[in-house]
């Protein structure tokens, strides 16, 4: 509790509180564009944060991150157009509900939902991390190896498409990881002489290119028809919903707060994954499927509680183990690492300012988060309004000062010019790039445990199943494996 | 093209990184007396690219939820598509014209070509708005980050002119 208490004194620092709301804003808008996900914001602005304490680029970068899953509601239940893909599932019946009219009980709910489950989510962070981060420290070589072997396994498993292209995605971003200087021993590798790559293929370029540029190319193929934007209500009043929608809504709620944050614990999990499964366990309890997809409040309630709370679960294996759970958490890892500060059991002890900094920034980021999005909605559906013409050069800009600014070279510039037209090709064609990104920034780490262990062991590969975790870790590997082969999962997938 | 034939180029695609990596990585020592030595993992790597590669190309399974709908032809009218294949390919020059932008001609320079090539040609508005909407890119750029931020920005005479005046 004490060191909350210092985490919130670093929070609310002039400074800081400046950030959170940034965050907080961007994440907010980001979540309201559709096409502009966060992954491709936290990339962009990345580079922005290189000059900034490394406390406050993480307290800005985790507000757009959680601020996204807010505003990805309000164009789900105003136009049926999910701003973020967590908030896919709130279309189904969120603009049911505006279409009778509860607009502001939908928007309403969902706002006090991911209130809550949020909040929630952070309680669970401070409570489960410390002891969490202990248990980790026991971790060998071989351990380590092998809990990243399977957490790369669970996210390819999770990804919606085939086991082999996820695999390939997966391994394509480990072959990205090893250009550049050994981790090791400094030896250059795979940079074809090529001086500017003999640091490796840095994270900016390659994030922004996959996903911000490639965003851009998919843009100038969208339709640019109108598009139906449904009212919300003028005042504060219009949000409340009716005593029978809140009753409705307790139940949702309270199981989505709980299931999605500890989807968001599981590697793959997150806000996406956490929306879907709630939505398909409320229909499942209630006592009125029938409703669902006709505007059942329930169908709102529970997955915009879980989406939020996995979004602050997928916190925990990245502040504990250094681990990230999905790709925007990767891009935080990276923004870590570019900092100077590696996370994991150790940051607790060496620099709990930065731990207990970021998750009481979230306390009060959901605080500023609840305030902004309930009367500043219809300000922010204006921000649909903006032409494409003019939002994407002003992205181009952005993407390329993101890009200029971390290196100060315009090679890296062209390297994510050409990381834009593979990610267009590649999104287009069903290949998950989020599996690239997970892999690419856990390469180096995953390299240099495999190496360490197969040291320690002079070459005997059996040492990864020395210790009964690293065991554990390889069955499930084993195991979602086998489980992605089966034929269920072809089902599944189409 | 099909939804199959550009599944098919892009693992070919992905196939020919694989085999370029580990060409290069072959020349790297696999192991030294202290153990793995800087060729080991990028050759595992490598060998498991190259292997799930040919098992993409030979079954592409299903494509992950974000991939888009192949919309060309099918239902699109011949017209819509010709235009769409035509704003496509000058959002597509834009990147080009990035690239080479932030080389040789500055911040400044850049944003005003990206915006009227976009904002012109490819959605066809007026002069005055792609000029308009570059001024806007580069002052937001110059001032905003270039300034305030202190973030570093392709320079040439015209930016450094600028923060000679303003710092």
């Amino acid at each position: 509790m004490e060191a909350l208490l210092g985490g919130f004194a670093v929070t609310l620092s002039l400074g800081n509180l400046f950030y959170c709301f940034v965050g907080v804003l961007l994440g907010t808008v980001v979540g309201i564009l559709p096409g502009l996900g966060p992954l491709t914001t936290i990339a962009i602005l990345l580079p922005i944060t290189f000059k900034m304490d490394v406390t406050s680029a993480i307290i800005m970068l985790s507000g757009i991150y959680y601020g996204v899953a807010y505003g990805g509601t309000v164009t789900s239940v105003l136009m049926r157009i999910p701003g973020e893909a967590s908030s896919v599932v709130t279309c189904l019946d969120g603009y049911e509900m505006a279409r009778k009219g509860r607009a502001g009980a939908a928007l309403g709910i969902a706002g006090i939902g991911s209130f809550i489950a949020g909040t929630a989510g952070v309680i669970g962070i401070s409570f489960l991390s410390p002891p969490l981060a202990k248990l980790v420290l026991a971790f060998g070589p071989a351990e380590y190896a092998m809990l990243m072997l399977a957490g790369l396994t669970m996210v390819t498993y999770m990804s919606s498409g085939s086991l082999a292209r996820a695999l390939l995605m997966a391994a394509f971003g480990l072959l990205l990881g090893t250009v550049g200087s050994d981790p090791i021993n400094m030896t250059q590798r795979l940079t074809f002489g090529v001086l500017a790559l003999g640091d490796g293929v840095s994270l900016v370029p390659l994030a922004i290119g996959l996903f911000g540029l490639s965003e851009v190319l998919f843009m100038a193929r969208q339709s640019a028809d109108e598009m139906k934007i449904l009212q919300p209500p003028s005042g504060l009043l219009g949000f409340l919903p009716s005593r029978e929608e809140a009753r409705r809504s307790v139940g949702p709620i309270a199981r989505g707060t709980v299931m999605g944050f500890l989807v968001g614990l599981l590697p793959g999990g997150g806000a996406v994954l956490a929306s879907f499964l709630s939505y398909g366990m409320e229909r499942k309890l209630s006592k009125h499927p029938e409703e669902f997809g006709k505007g059942a409040v329930e169908g709102v309630a529970g997955p915009e509680s879980a989406n939020n709370a996995g979004t602050a679960g997928a916190f925990v294996p990245l502040l504990c183990m250094g681990i990230p759970a999905n790709a925007i958490t990767a891009l935080l890892l990276g923004a870590f690492i570019i900092h100077g500060v590696t996370p994991g059991p150790t940051i607790l002890e060496r620099q709990p300012e930065i731990f207990w900094g970021v998750v009481a920034s979230m306390y009060i980021g959901n605080v500023m988060l609840l305030i902004l999005n309930l009367p500043m909605v219809g300000l922010f559906v204006r921000i649909l309004e903006i032409p494409r013409a003019y939002l994407a050069p002003l992205i181009l800009v952005v993407c390329l000062i993101g890009v200029y600014s971390s290196s100060g070279s315009g090679v890296d510039v062209l390297i994510a010019v050409i990381f834009g037209f593979v990610g267009y090709w590649l999104r287009r064609y069903g290949f998950d790039l989020g599996i690239v990104i997970l892999a690419f920034v856990l390469g180096p780490i995953f390299e240099r445990s495999v190496r360490q262990a197969l040291a320690i062991s002079d070459g005997d590969p059996s040492i990864f199943l020395h210790s009964y975790l690293s065991t554990g870790f390889a069955i499930v590997a084993a195991a979602l494996l086998i489980a992605g082969l089966w034929p269920k999962r072809l089902g599944r997938a189409s | 093209m099909s939804r199959l034939a550009g599944t098919r180029i892009a693992t070919f695609g992905l196939l020919a990184a694989a085999l370029v990596g580990l060409w290069q990585s072959l020349r790297l020592d696999r192991w030294s007396f202290d153990g793995p030595s800087a060729g080991f993992f990028p050759q595992l790597v490598a060998v498991v690219c190259v292997v799930l590669a040919l098992i993409v190309l030979i079954a592409p399974g299903q494509g992950s939820a974000t991939g888009e709908a192949d919309d060309e032809g099918g239902g699109e009218d011949a017209g819509k598509s010709a235009e769409t294949t035509r704003t496509f390919a000058i959002y597509s020059a834009t990147f080009v014209v990035l690239s080479l932008g932030a080389m040789f001609t500055g911040f400044v320079v850049t944003a005003f070509a990206v915006s009227i090539l976009i904002v012109h040609f490819a959605e066809r508005r007026s002069w005055l708005a792609a000029i308009a909407c570059g001024a806007v890119c580069a002052i937001v750029g110059l001032v905003c980050f270039g300034w305030l931020l202190r973030v570093e920005l392709p320079e040439t005479a015209i930016e450094r002119a600028f923060y000679a005046l303003v710092r």
